[in-house]
């Protein structure tokens, strides 16, 4: 077991999401708060404005005319599309990094963590739970922000937990519990916690892989779930991790989704994937 | 293209084949590469006679299956539809059948990944099912289990390195 404490402490050397993130974060999973609000917020905000009005002008958006302030851009693209731009942006710093211990090159958590936040919300969607949007497509976002800590002590016991995985039918957020004493998902909670996350957020982090048994009764977490295992089997950024994760198929059931469906959301995914690329290139 | 590198003899290229793509070269110093494969499958095809090759990296076994996606528009995501393109391409440029060399990587699952929603194992069917029409075997394999893997084609001496995490790199 390796000193959790020590492990917990590194939370500290992330990149801190700015306020002004966490405040629209927080307004944008709150249903009673209007989109003016968060508008007004933005506005209040001139590095934030200034660099949303560079994304909104790239070439990506191909807008027909310049966007100059906060309300054109809502009024060309939505408040929707703006908010999860500014949410995008305020970790796109933590997660364009490369990842010791899960294997990963520069840049392809990031792609990992976007590329999910995108089938969650077609997810979403689909499976009607559009007035939670924002908070699935965050939580797909950052359900992996444990890893950014974790990664070197994955590597350091990487033969051992590697062990368990593949020789002992372990998934590998259950291996990382067993060797390190904690895993991804609660040190990812950790950091929603201390970064003052809404509670169903940290929640969802805590529990993506469905672990826990009440989780899977919880229709955003398996939402999120499943954008997971989606990715993963498209092998969209997937490290020494990989599939390692256990699969549920009476959640699918409850939630509808059958082989077609699962292989219609796969072709989607595949087929948006080139527009996430050029995404990726904004931030 | 790629990015180029220079080595001893040539300027060598490496080609990335992203998912639901193909891509077939005879520039005998050119590799190409189909990273990070999870459920679906990368496949390789080479003829030593004609010195051409390709890679196909498709996800999806059934394109009746695609449910919205035209698969006239994205064959390559399909077993079905990227196997009869891909080896008509390689036909196209000289290929013949019984020259072919395939080798074949991924179809990996989740854990209790099982029945149905098994799309791994869906998809060697499909492949399996794709070739026997052509009459063409499969070389060599590694597939299945629950490990990502990356699977490349060295056009010039028509080696494909397969990579899996945590094992040897094998070289056939």
């Amino acid at each position: 077991m390796t000193n959790l404490n020590g492990i917990v402490e590194q939370i500290n050397l992330l990149e801190p999401i700015p306020a002004i993130a966490s405040q629209i974060m927080t307004k944008s999973e709150d249903p009673d708060s209007s989109l003016a609000e968060i508008a007004d917020l933005i506005v209040k905000d001139p590095a934030l404005t200034a660099n949303l009005l560079k994304i909104c002008n790239s070439a990506y958006f191909g807008l027909p005319r310049k966007v100059e302030s906060v309300q054109n851009a809502v009024a060309w693209l939505g408040l929707d599309q703006i908010v999860e731009l500014v949410l995008t942006n305020s970790v796109s710093d933590n997660f364009n990094k490369g990842l010791q211990g899960y294997g990963l090159g520069e840049g392809e958590l990031w792609r990992h963590a976007v590329t999910s936040a995108h089938v969650a919300k077609n997810l979403a969607r689909r499976y009607g739970v559009s007035q939670n949007k924002h908070l699935i497509y965050t939580a797909a976002l950052l359900k992996d922000i444990g890893k950014l800590i974790l990664g070197r002590f994955v590597a350091f016991s990487f033969e051992k937990i590697n062990i368990l995985v593949h020789s002992q039918g372990y998934s590998f957020n259950d291996a990382e519990k067993n060797v390190i004493g904690m895993n991804h998902e609660e040190l990812g909670a950790m950091v929603g916690e201390k970064w003052s996350f809404s509670e169903k957020l940290i929640y969802i982090i805590r529990h993506h892989h469905l672990t826990d048994e009440s989780a899977r009764q919880d229709l955003e977490t398996t939402l999120i779930y499943l954008a997971d295992i989606i990715c993963m089997m498209m092998g969209i950024c997937s490290g020494t991790d990989g599939l390692s994760y256990r699969f549920y198929s009476d959640v699918l059931k409850r939630i509808n989704v059958s082989e077609k469906d699962l292989q219609a959301i796969i072709a989607e995914t595949s087929e948006n994937q080139q527009k996430i690329e050029h995404l990726l290139k904004l931030f | 293209m790629g990015k180029y590198q220079r080595t001893a003899n040539a300027v060598s290229s490496m080609t990335a084949v992203n998912f639901s793509e193909m891509k077939i070269s005879s520039n005998p110093v050119e590799t190409l590469v189909a990273f990070s494969i999870g459920s679906g499958i990368g496949m390789t095809i080479h003829d030593p006679v004609g010195g051409v090759g390709g890679v196909l990296n498709f996800i999806l076994p059934d394109s009746t299956k695609a449910n919205g996606t035209n698969p006239e528009k994205s064959p390559f995501m399909f077993a079905d539809t990227g196997i009869t393109a891909f080896l008509k391409a390689l036909f196209e440029q000289g290929a013949k059948a019984e020259n072919l060399k395939v080798v074949i990587a991924g179809g990996a699952h989740i854990i209790d990944q099982t029945g149905v929603f098994n799309i791994g194992q869906k998809n060697l069917a499909a492949l399996k099912n794709s070739l026997a029409d052509y009459d063409v075997k499969i070389h060599h394999e590694a597939i299945g289990g629950t490990k990502s893997r990356a699977i490349s084609l060295e056009i010039g001496s028509g080696r494909s390195i397969i990579k899996t995490f945590g094992e040897e790199e094998e070289k056939v």
